[in-house]
């Protein structure tokens, strides 16, 4: 029940685009920033990661959802709230329950948290260029939900000491959603979401039965 | 914008004058073929409300995914040359929904455009629970369309039907809304559907039937014929799955002597032709699909035997 056509669904994009240049240039800056940072780990740069995090979900939320896509779709404020729930939590997991270090460490988990990163960052805007959806057509980074699910997914996987899973219901949830509207809407190169959420359940239980 | 105010439809003499004769030739040529019967050459069909009497072309237009086009002028400018195209082909209905995202205020922006749109009968829908929320979304597509009143006005999926029914009896007495009705698109509420059809006071049933999904023949549609509610049809070509599934095959070999030039004609006077029907409400969103759909209102329409023969010829596809 997807209430637009993909002509709609990218004309969107366009108008979004248009609309908040130039907070692409800004989100791409913080993506590189939290690149950067989890190399350098401590507490403040994960507190600094965690903000970041929280900025993008709630921005996704708030203007993408609540005030951009609503208006043609009467799921989009459920959306929003799903958005604005997640920024929630990564504030409380990270910047008020200050235990969790965003680290990368030359393992497994370090590896794929930064494949999804680097994906998200460098990967994703190609498979878009590829599928036909350059800009001003294209998912902006951190502001549009694809690419920051994709970057949230691998961010998450180098939290340490352990990966948080309550951080992760809606990233999953949501791929779920997106991958049915891509599959709908034809978005080939949000297929990279359920992807990335199959390389992250599979990180997750290899850590888990490791620790345990 | 400039907003203008529509009053309730008043059908042009041109439609009317194309029901009347539809129906007068036809009467007078006999069949034409075997299960065919002829209608003058630019005759378009009408049907009659039951209810109130006011005769509406049998092909109207409906707006879920098509008009949900946001702000792109880009796309609110193509949309509106569907509009008028429908319009200077005779067209009357237009079905809409606030769940239908911006459907309702691009379908606005565009009645604010034209000048053609003399034969409107705007429908739209209730889609919410609660009384208070229900006025406040009725006073919103009222606001969004542009006009003080509808034709019609419907209870989207049977939501919270018995709080809206109320509403609407009341609004229609206050002039609001000419008609009232309810509507469906799954087999499985038709039992509520029937069992409202036989005990509430309904101008007008929204369903689904095609060529392919005929349940309703069994018991929906002679129910509407025998209360006297009017019918609209709803995902006439399945959602554009028949066009899927025939679009490549060939039209039978009668189809040109049936008045049949192609698959679209072929759905939607299989649709139109069904005596309880009032109004199909194809959705597009090019002028060349408007065309063929509206052109289907024009030459012979099947009778029975032709229907019957319409499909086995696509079962047997
Ligand atoms: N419960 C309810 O109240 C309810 C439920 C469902 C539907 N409805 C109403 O019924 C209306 C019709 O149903 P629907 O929109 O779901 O489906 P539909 O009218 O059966 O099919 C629409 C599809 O058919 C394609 N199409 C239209 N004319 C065509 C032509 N001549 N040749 C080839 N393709 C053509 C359209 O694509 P193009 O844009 O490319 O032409 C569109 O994709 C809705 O718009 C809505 O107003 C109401």
């Amino acid at each position: 029940m997807i209430p637009f056509s993909p002509d709609v669904f990218f004309a969107l994009f366009e108008e979004y685009n248009l609309a908040i240049w130039p907070a692409q240039l800004v989100a791409y800056g913080l993506g590189l920033l939290v690149l950067a940072l989890v190399f350098r780990p401590s507490r403040a740069a994960s507190a600094v990661i965690g903000a970041i995090l929280t900025a993008f979900w709630l921005w996704a939320g708030l203007v993408y959802h609540w005030y951009f896509f609503a208006p043609i779709n009467f799921a989009a404020p459920v959306f929003a709230a799903l958005f604005g729930l997640q920024a929630l939590l990564f504030f409380w997991r990270f910047l008020i329950r200050v235990d969790m270090t965003f680290a990368f460490r030359r393992d497994v988990t370090g590896a794929a948290g930064l494949t999804l990163m680097v994906l998200a960052l460098a990967v994703f805007p190609l498979f878009e260029i590829a599928a036909g959806h350059a800009w001003p057509q294209s998912a902006s980074f951190g502001l549009t939900p694809a690419p920051t699910v994709l970057f949230s997914f691998g961010a998450i996987l180098l939290a340490r000491p352990r990966i948080p899973l309550l951080v992760l219901v809606i990233p999953f949830l949501w791929t779920m959603i997106g991958t049915a509207t891509a599959w709908a809407v034809g978005i080939p190169e949000n297929m990279l979401l359920p992807a990335a959420a199959l390389l992250s359940l599979i990180v997750i239980i290899r850590q888990r039965r490791r620790m345990a | 914008m400039t907003r203008k105010r529509h009053s309730i439809f008043q059908p042009t003499r041109r439609v009317v004058l194309g029901g009347v004769a539809s129906a007068g030739v036809a009467a007078a040529a006999g069949p034409l073929l075997p299960g065919l019967s002829l209608a003058a050459p630019a005759a378009r069909l009408t049907r009659t409300i039951p209810s109130t009497g006011r005769t509406m072309p049998a092909i109207g237009m409906g707006t879920w995914i098509t008009f949900n086009v946001g702000a792109s002028r880009k796309l609110r400018d193509a949309r509106l040359k569907v509009l008028q195209t429908f319009f200077d082909m005779g067209g009357g209905m237009v079905d809409s929904s606030p769940m239908y995202g911006s459907s309702e205020e691009v379908v606005g922006h565009c009645l604010a455009r034209i000048e053609n749109d003399q034969t409107l009968f705007s429908a739209t829908k209730v889609w919410t629970m609660s009384e208070a929320m229900g006025k406040r979304q009725m006073k919103a597509s009222a606001e969004l369309w542009g006009l003080e009143t509808f034709d019609l006005m419907q209870i989207h999926n049977l939501l919270d039907w018995e709080t809206h029914l109320r509403t609407l009896r009341s609004w229609k007495e206050r002039g609001r809304f000419r008609h009232i009705g309810i509507t469906t698109s799954h087999g499985r509420r038709h039992d509520d559907l029937a069992e409202i059809m036989r005990t509430e006071p309904l101008d007008f049933v929204q369903l689904t039937y095609n060529v392919l999904d005929r349940e309703v023949e069994a018991r929906l549609l002679p129910l509407a014929a025998d209360k006297g509610i009017a019918v609209i049809i709803n995902r006439p070509f399945r959602r554009g799955a028949l066009f899927g599934k025939f679009e490549r095959q060939p039209l039978p070999a009668w189809a040109e002597e049936a008045g049949i030039s192609n698959w679209a004609e072929f759905f939607l006077k299989f649709i139109i032709s069904h005596p309880a029907v009032t109004c199909a409400i194809p959705a597009t969103s090019k002028v060349e699909h408007m065309r063929e759909n509206m052109d289907a209102l024009k030459g012979p329409m099947p009778d029975a035997a032709m229907r019957l023969r319409m499909v086995d010829y696509v079962e047997s596809l």
